[in-house]
């Protein structure tokens, strides 16, 4: 079985790892990730005033586009899976709306799609219990935080994801592995989102919350999965340094480059060198690379 | 905070019309709030709200329109919808700071955090420009428009196209004739 797959406009430049990794890891898991042809970024923001059809439109013609060719759209990205997931959510609720923008796109999208983060074709349609199975190098007991950020999780009633305040699958997902997963207090709360441009010291504020509350509880390794969340997570550990100094930095990785490892995947294409706090010591350690 | 309540919210002075146009904006329920402060205590912004959250619904009851749209506060929200999910009420604040932004954009009040608004702009333009954000022309465009040379973020911007995370040419869709279409016709319609 093969999945459409909407990578977003990060994961051309900034998360290209990310991209990379997913793809081959699902060739190993016995699936393809088909790129949508010609898509265009999805918003980025799912657009909260009952008045705004305007920032709709991306993600419904990316929604429309894709139903002409598949019945499953996936994504990496948690903003654009938080984005496509709602827009489709209205649609198939909103008939008086879903026609206005039928109309205006001069489309006929019923809402019909079903829209799947990676991580949940990973638990619902290949089953964890497989990947176990097909895990090459486990884990070592590797103590990874699953950080889940905002977009993945709320508002629960139109993503579904997993519970709105005690999520588990992420946990699941590296137990599959072989990880130790770590539970802590701020593994939902907010990275700083888009602040880090304009007033980077909020970013950077977050950022050390999460990452001292990951460690405290042990945590050896944060895996995220969101390329923002992990631009200030990751990248942000630099300032965090020179305004906290009792701050040690911690690896971020990408879920798919855990997985990666974990399938036994040639550590050179699993992008390391793309992550601002080298990995490798910690998984020489580990005896993981 | 302190000064801003010093003269004491009175009734009978603010706009009481904004209060029922704010709740047909958002859809929001605003008179359920019974001020238990659960937003405000869980948002991870908060902290550089010059009003926060829960303040914020209060004032729009009491009908204080400029307060409201020229606050810092409604630029620092990013939309983690954590007070949404926790409010005994379900009133989604998110959704309330999206429709606040619209609104003071709309009626020109002064931006208050005018590089977090500068950024939406530069983010909008780049995706007009080629169907899809290209992160080094939307940054140059942002430090354009701000003057702001990103102090640190300029730094990390460099250390990203060190690594390869950066490519100088954006990525365009086949189809910009289509992008620039929806574009004009949206800009048209509004």
């Amino acid at each position: 079985m093969n999945y459409l797959y909407f990578p977003g406009c990060t994961l051309y430049t900034k998360a290209k790892n990310f991209d990379q990794t997913a793809r081959n890891c699902s060739l190993l898991l016995g699936f393809e990730l088909i790129e949508l042809p010609n898509w265009t970024c999805c918003g980025a923001t799912f657009p909260l005033a009952t008045d705004n059809l305007m920032a709709l439109l991306p993600p419904a013609r990316i929604l429309a586009r894709a139903k002409e060719q598949g019945e499953i759209l996936t994504t990496l990205c948690a903003i654009c899976f938080n984005v496509i997931k709602r827009t489709n959510h209205l649609l198939q609720r909103d008939g008086e709306k879903r026609e206005k923008i039928n109309e205006f796109m001069e489309m006929n999208y019923l809402g019909d799609l079903k829209v799947l983060h990676y991580l949940e074709i990973l638990k619902q349609e290949i089953g964890f219990s497989t990947i176990k199975d097909k895990v090459k190098k486990p884990l070592n007991e590797l103590q990874a935080a699953p950080y889940y950020g905002c977009m993945l999780l709320r508002p629960f009633e139109e993503m579904g994801f997993d519970d709105k305040e005690r999520p588990t699958l992420f946990e699941e997902f590296l137990e599959s592995l072989g990880a130790k997963p770590v539970d802590f207090p701020y593994k939902i709360e907010c990275c700083g989102s888009f602040q880090s441009v304009g007033s980077p010291e909020v970013a950077t504020e977050c950022a050390y919350r999460i990452l001292t509350s990951a460690m405290k509880q042990g945590a050896e390794v944060v895996v995220s999965t969101c390329p923002l969340c992990t631009f200030n997570l990751d990248q942000k550990q630099s300032d965090i340094l020179k305004a906290h100094l009792d701050f040690k930095t911690i690896p971020v990785l990408y879920f798919t480059q855990l997985l990666g490892v974990a399938m036994g995947l040639d550590p050179r294409t699993l992008g390391f060198e793309q992550n601002a706090v080298d990995p490798i010591p910690l998984l020489k350690r580990k005896g993981l690379v | 905070m302190k000064e801003m309540w010093e003269g004491g919210l009175r009734l009978g002075e603010g706009d009481f019309s904004f209060l029922e146009e704010v709740r047909r904006r958002s859809g929001e329920h605003l008179d359920l709030c019974y001020q238990c402060m659960k937003c405000t205590a869980g948002c991870p912004t908060a902290p550089y709200m010059d009003i926060k959250p829960h303040q914020l619904i209060r004032m729009i009851q009491m009908g204080r329109r400029g307060e409201v749209l020229g606050s810092g506060a409604i630029w620092f929200c990013v939309y983690c919808q954590t007070c949404g999910t926790r409010c005994p009420n379900e009133i989604h604040i998110g959704v309330l700071m999206d429709a606040l932004r619209e609104m003071a954009v709309g009626e020109g009040v002064e931006v208050k955090e005018r590089r977090i608004h500068l950024l939406h702009e530069a983010f909008i333009q780049s995706v007009r420009r080629g169907g899809r954000v290209h992160e080094v022309t939307m940054l140059m465009d942002y430090v354009l428009r701000s003057r702001d040379l990103m102090k640190d973020s300029l730094g990390s911007g460099v250390k990203l196209f060190l690594k390869g995370k950066f490519p100088l040419f954006p990525s365009f869709v086949k189809e910009r004739e289509e992008i620039r279409r929806i574009f004009e016709r949206c800009t048209k319609k509004q």
